[in-house]
């Protein structure tokens, strides 16, 4: 079978809801990229009250941040589902949650007024918001995988990590999860938890390769290899960022 | 001690400009907020003169400048702060440029344009006349929040005011005509009416009922959450408008309608004649970036500030109405721009597919470059903003028009390049 019969479904956990940062730029980011590579393409948008049948059909998922009012109502909605997410992520689908999604996915997040908000527990890790600040920013860390991760971060979570999950990369300059221990995002099977909006995928090809790769890969039982395509835009818009924070690319 | 202050203010004012060490516009406020933190307060004690607080994402200075225009006609006089000088030292400069030093200046208005995370301590600072709020959109996140943040904000704030104060706000943003909830004030609305199919577009923030949080059903949506909304849930419905149309608009875009119908709404409240108004209306001069025509080696150039998803949107839906062929997008990143970027990905750019001689620029050029990659666009990205300019205008022919939209500090850079003058 050739690369260009192959297609994905990809699905959107509340685009109307979960979309603050630009998070629409991943769902482009991802349908071009197959697109160029003659890999067909299908957005689910699962908004509040989808029908939880349609998440089998998904071979990645994305899912982006939110004000607390909007986080909420997708918070109830979601619990009910939980035990389907859980499912596909344990069974390597593919998945980018970003900021508030990423936090939601770990066992409980601390308000500053000691309010404990549960998680969905399907990542080791819990997050708590004690001095009401904020931790705004670029930021650059380095990862085995993805290389360098450039993108922007502005969360007042601070996130700390359980034994049964990795960091996603090792932050150089920006704060990260918490801004103490070095360590920016997680990465459980095949699914990525990060702080990086700005949004993350455009100026991070090798995640958004990643991200393809695994799901064609989880989708036809048989390895991948991606086409390259030309990045000259996406190295330029890294460098300035690169330069900006004086760190070497 | 305020006339100390305001003789320090003056002279530190006039070293800023001779020593051009910028900042004019927000230092000598800063320094007399220093010595005296009632400094505003104060000089507004006793004064007759009626203050008009401005609040909103997009459209402070548009409506600024219209009341100033109505208020002229009208032979008032008149001061306000200026545009880029909207937090708490920049009023109090406004006040030390514009009062006099040996015989207080009786000046019946102050206009004072406020920035969204400010309003709550100009308001206790001052005791407003009017607060005209027009609209609340996400814009600059790393440094204003979320939506619901400062509504919140603004609403604490509004509870505190004076029963006097009237509250003009905008009947089609769902948060910002809630605002009059529980107030004690005279509020009036201002909104459009007119029937269209239009869908709430990606990333629109105040969709949800302000009351009971269920989703909102339009009637008509004008743009972003702006519309003839209601809540089936809790019947919480847009509030009657006392002024929903104008026979005549000086600038374009569904996005001046609100600003003008404001001002205008705060004019009749005034009681100011239609005819001045009218007149104010046809000789209105648009502010410095916002819709302004300028010349460059012979060739016509307008200016659409676009700082956030919702301006930048409502530029390119006007500049599709006016036909555009040629554009220069700029984008930066500084302070006063918001140094996240990623607002660039919710806006809805299919219009730039019908236009040919498309130019992109400003430090986060390539951040833009792959935006417009992505929906497939042909364009040409230059990182020196000079080049761009040249390469832009030498490819728009001579009886079109170069479209420029630029961010805040790049509205400044491109307006020096243009006319050889910065406006601080």
């Amino acid at each position: 079978m050739t690369q260009n019969h192959k297609s994905l479904t990809i699905g959107w956990l509340y685009p109307t809801l979960m979309n603050v940062y630009g998070d629409i730029g991943n769902v482009k980011v991802l349908q071009k990229i197959c697109e160029w590579r003659g890999i067909e393409t299908k957005i689910i948008n699962l908004n509040v009250g989808f029908d939880y049948k349609l998440l089998t059909t998904c071979n990645l998922l994305l899912m982006g941040g939110a004000q607390d009012r909007q986080q909420e109502i997708v918070a109830k909605d979601l619990f009910s589902k939980k035990e389907n997410l859980k499912h596909l992520i344990e069974n390597g689908i593919p998945g980018l949650y970003v900021c508030g999604a990423y936090q939601f996915l770990g066992n409980y997040y601390k308000k500053s007024d000691g309010q404990i908000i549960k998680g969905l527990g399907i990542f080791d890790l819990y997050t708590q918001n004690l001095e009401n600040t904020r931790l705004i920013g670029n930021i650059i860390a380095s990862s085995e995988l993805f290389d360098k991760l450039i993108g922007f971060e502005n969360h007042g979570g601070k996130t700390y990590l359980g034994k049964n999950i990795k960091p996603l990369g090792k932050v150089i300059k920006g704060f990260g999860n918490n801004g103490n221990d070095q360590t920016e995002g997680a990465i459980y099977k095949n699914s990525i938890g990060t702080y990086l909006h700005g949004p993350i995928l455009p100026k991070n090809p090798k995640l958004a390769d990643f991200l393809i790769q695994k799901a064609l890969e989880n989708k036809y039982k048989t390895k991948i290899e991606l086409k390259k395509i030309d990045n000259q835009y996406e190295k330029e818009a890294r460098l300035i960022i690169a330069k900006k924070l004086k760190v070497t690319i | 001690m305020n006339y100390i202050i305001l003789l320090l203010g003056k002279i530190f004012s006039f070293l800023s400009k001779k020593l051009n060490l910028g900042h004019g516009s927000t230092w000598p406020g800063h320094i007399a907020l220093k010595l005296n933190r009632n400094f505003v307060k104060d000089y507004f004690l006793n004064s007759k003169t009626k203050i008009i607080v401005i609040c909103g994402t997009n459209g402070k200075t548009t409506t600024s400048k219209l009341i100033e225009t109505i208020l002229k006609e009208n032979n008032k006089k008149v001061f306000l702060n200026s545009s880029g000088a909207n937090l708490l030292n920049g009023i109090a400069s406004s006040v030390i440029l514009s009062s006099g030093l040996f015989k207080k200046t009786n000046y019946d208005f102050a206009i004072f344009e406020v920035d969204e995370n400010s309003v709550p301590e100009v308001n206790k600072a001052l005791t407003p006349d009017y607060l005209i709020a027009l609209n609340l959109f996400r814009d600059q996140l790393d440094r204003y929040g979320e939506v619901d943040a400062i509504i919140q904000r603004w609403k604490e704030s509004i509870k505190n005011l004076s029963k006097d104060t009237i509250l003009i706000l905008n009947a089609d943003d769902p948060q910002v005509a809630y605002l009059s909830n529980n107030a004690k004030n005279k509020s009036l609305y201002f909104g459009l009416n007119e029937k269209n199919n239009n869908k709430i577009s990606h990333g629109a923030d105040s969709i949800y009922c302000p009351k009971c949080l269920n989703t909102l059903t339009y009637e008509s949506v004008y743009f972003s959450h702006l519309g003839n909304w209601k809540c089936q849930n809790c019947g919480l419905e847009k509030p009657k408008t006392s002024i929903t149309s104008l026979p005549y608009y000086p600038l374009a875009g569904e996005y001046n309608k609100y600003n003008f119908l404001a001002g205008v709404l705060f004019a009749k409240q005034e009681n100011i004649k239609d005819e001045i108004i009218q007149k104010a209306l046809n000789s209105f001069k648009p502010a410095f970036g916002r819709q302004e025509d300028l010349e460059f080696n012979g060739k016509k150039i307008k200016i659409f500030l676009s700082k956030n998803p919702t301006s930048f949107n409502e530029s390119l839906a006007t500049i599709k109405s006016l036909k555009a062929k040629n554009i220069l997008i700029v984008l930066n990143d500084r302070i006063p721009d918001g140094l996240d970027v990623s607002w660039i990905w919710d806006t809805n750019l299919d219009y730039l597919k019908q236009i040919k001689n498309i130019h992109i620029s400003g430090e986060r050029t390539y951040d833009l470059a792959i935006r417009l990659r992505y929906e497939n666009l042909r364009f040409k990205a230059h990182e020196d903003l000079n080049t761009a300019l040249n390469y832009a205008i030498d490819n728009t022919k001579d009886n079109e028009v170069l479209f420029i939209l630029p961010t805040y500090s790049a509205m400044l850079e491109v307006r020096k390049l243009i006319i050889g003058k910065k406006i601080s």
